[in-house]
């Protein structure tokens, strides 16, 4: 009697998808590793090891410290907010009601539209003299910001525009929603909980699993999709508020010609979004939601 | 006490309850039976307010509830899946009202381990849901709906999930827990078993109507309408049309139940033995008449006859319904 073979067709079918990590993921990522130590301008042909002259050159540049800052500030201000958005909608819009199929549609309707033509769009949205959003504050007797010409209103700008696409969440949160036990809500509605006490209660700890991975997926998410608001916006400008990581990583190496300190950036990107990440599940290790 | 008043529930053009009117008295165990679809778990949903009626009232204690939501009707319900939080240990399923309703926490505390200790289950506080057999899970319900200390308590098939020598158990332990609280009790089920054991009442449903309201033992003895007839007893009562094999007027339906026909050398209808189902503590006989009538007989274990055997049937207690209403005559 022979031993059954280990099925081979699983691997098979894997195969198209693990050479194309390889090559588009693996190597690059390891190519990039490599040129962040030396002098790689993206046109030499024999770059040089130049050991760690380009850490150095990291530990003393000013506009990498304001790019950090620019990241920081937007994750945490952009994470929350499209969170809340997101799981909020989707609560909201879970229960069957009349004509809540055109909400969903419009809540998911700014996914598809692409990033750059949501970013023109917010280019009018946020004009100071005719965009509908000052006009809107001027109802109110508020003279309106001048947006995308200030440091602090640029960023809040760029976060108004990501508080949109966030369709993704919201689907996740509508369907985890719907599978929650009904008779869950009566047990609970027979013990006087009301709405608030069964959201506390029961939805949130229930979906906390499913917010816990949303959170990690928009961090990584929110840390890379500011490049195109932020190029189409404001080019980073003023005074380098809005100067994301994705940003000056694609000034240094496309710009300024310095792939190899543009890719020492990217390991730094990285290694920010790790530690962000860490610090948010180490946070919720006591939810019991990774059990 | 629980007062039902022309209560009617329709969903969409289903009519789930019809005009509904029941009355439960005060410390008794009232069992509604019925096929699915029957209406008993809306019934058991509106008398808790987890639904309104379109029309009807439910009156608790003499007190029409209309207005009054589900945490103010002094009524624990347990539900079929038992609805426990899967989230909170068996602790936080217990003392979940306690703490919505602003018990202090050591009260809390000290009532959840009172009412698992009374259910044997204070030794699985700090288990999930999801660490428990289906028994288990089933205490807690329980031991949940003790902690409201209701005036009724509305029990949707609770032990529908359980397997067979379980549900037996339980069955008993449900009846003790009953004897002691003399707590107004309203209990669903589909199994005539636990309707014929557990209730001093059964209400039989169908179409989501009251076919018969009665103590168990005489709703079996003399059910009200065919459908009864048919429901209550297992295999259930032979129902012929016109009389035919077992005699009588064509507007008659003559139903006999499984153990009311004997085999006897000497009796008057004559049948073939088509099969014998021998359930050890009995048997069961399925036998065909000349005219096509199958007839269902119970006899004890080992009758002595096989299959295609000619046998003689001794009909002993008739039940006559009107053939075009099917109600009793």
């Amino acid at each position: 009697m022979s031993r059954p073979r280990p099925p081979l067709t699983g691997w098979a079918f894997l195969t198209p998808y693990a050479v194309a990590v390889a090559l588009l993921v693996a190597v690059p990522a390891l190519l990039n590793l490599g040129y962040a130590f030396t002098d790689h301008t993206g046109l030499t042909r024999d770059p040089r090891f130049v050991g760690l002259a380009n850490v150095r050159r990291m530990l003393d540049d000013g506009f990498l410290l304001d790019s950090l800052r620019a990241s920081l500030f937007h994750v945490a201000l952009a994470v929350p907010v499209r969170f809340v958005a997101a799981v909020g909608l989707g609560l909201l819009l879970a229960a069957p009601r009349p004509g809540g199929r055109w909400f969903r549609t419009a809540v998911y309707l700014p996914t598809v539209i692409p990033d750059v033509a949501l970013a023109v769009l917010f280019l009018w949205v946020l004009n100071p003299l005719y965009g509908p959003l000052n006009q809107l504050l001027g109802l109110f007797g508020h003279p309106g910001f001048t947006w995308l010409a200030d440091p602090a209103t640029a960023r809040v700008g760029v976060v108004l525009m990501l508080a949109f696409p966030i369709g993704e969440g919201f689907v996740v949160v509508l369907a985890a929603r719907r599978l929650l036990d009904g008779r869950l809500y009566e047990a609970a509605a027979l013990e006087g909980c009301g709405p608030f006490g069964q959201l506390r209660r029961i939805t949130l700890p229930l979906l906390a699993p499913v917010l816990v991975l949303l959170a990690v997926r928009d961090t990584v998410l929110t840390l890379q999709v500011n490049f195109v608001p932020a190029y189409v916006l404001t080019d980073g400008r003023p005074a380098n508020a809005t100067l994301y990581l994705p940003v000056y990583i694609f000034d240094q190496v496309f710009e300024f010609s310095g792939f190899a300190y543009g890719s020492l950036v990217t390991i730094l990107l990285m290694l920010v979004t790790a530690v962000i990440i860490t610090g948010l599940l180490l946070a919720v290790r006591r939810w019991r939601v990774l059990r | 006490m629980i007062r039902l008043e022309g209560l009617t529930r329709s969903y969409g053009r289903t009519t789930a309850v019809d005009g509904v009117d029941l009355e439960v008295r005060a410390g008794e165990l009232v069992t509604l039976v019925g096929p699915s679809g029957s209406g008993k778990s809306t019934i058991l949903r509106l008398i808790a307010g987890l639904d309104r009626p379109d029309g009807g009232r439910v009156l608790v204690d003499g007190v029409d509830v209309a207005g009054v939501p589900p945490h103010r009707r002094a009524v624990a319900m347990v539900f079929q899946d038992y609805a426990l939080f899967p989230h909170l240990t068996v602790h936080g399923n217990l003392t979940f009202g306690l703490r919505v309703r602003r018990v202090r926490r050591a009260e809390a505390d000290r009532r959840a381990r009172a009412a698992a200790d009374r259910l044997g289950i204070g030794d699985l506080l700090d288990r999930y849901p999801d660490q428990m057999s289906g028994g288990q899970r089933q205490r807690v319900a329980l031991a949940r709906a003790l902690l409201r200390d209701p005036s009724v308590y509305l029990l949707d098939e609770p032990l529908a999930s359980l397997d067979a020598p379980l549900r037996f158990a339980t069955r008993a332990d449900l009846l003790a827990l009953h004897r002691e609280l003399r707590t107004t009790t309203v209990h669903v089920t589909h199994d005539q078993h636990e309707a014929m054991t557990l209730g001093d009442r059964v209400v039989v449903l169908a179409d989501g109507r009251v076919r018969q309201v009665g103590p168990p033992q005489q709703v079996y003895d003399e059910p009200a309408d065919t459908f009864v007839a048919g429901f209550l007893g297992s295999p259930p009562m032979n129902l012929v049309t016109g009389g035919g094999v077992l005699g009588g007027d064509p507007d008659v339906t003559l139903g006999v139940r499984p153990e009311d026909l004997t085999l006897d050398g000497e009796g008057p209808v004559a049948a073939t033995l088509e099969a014998v189902e021998a359930l050890g503590s009995e048997a069961i006989l399925l036998t065909r008449c000349p005219d096509g009538t199958r007839l269902t007989v119970r006899t004890g274990p080992r009758p002595g006859v096989a299959p295609g055997d000619e046998v003689r049937l001794r009909a002993d207690r008739l039940h006559r319904f009107d053939a075009a209403t099917g109600r009793r005559r």
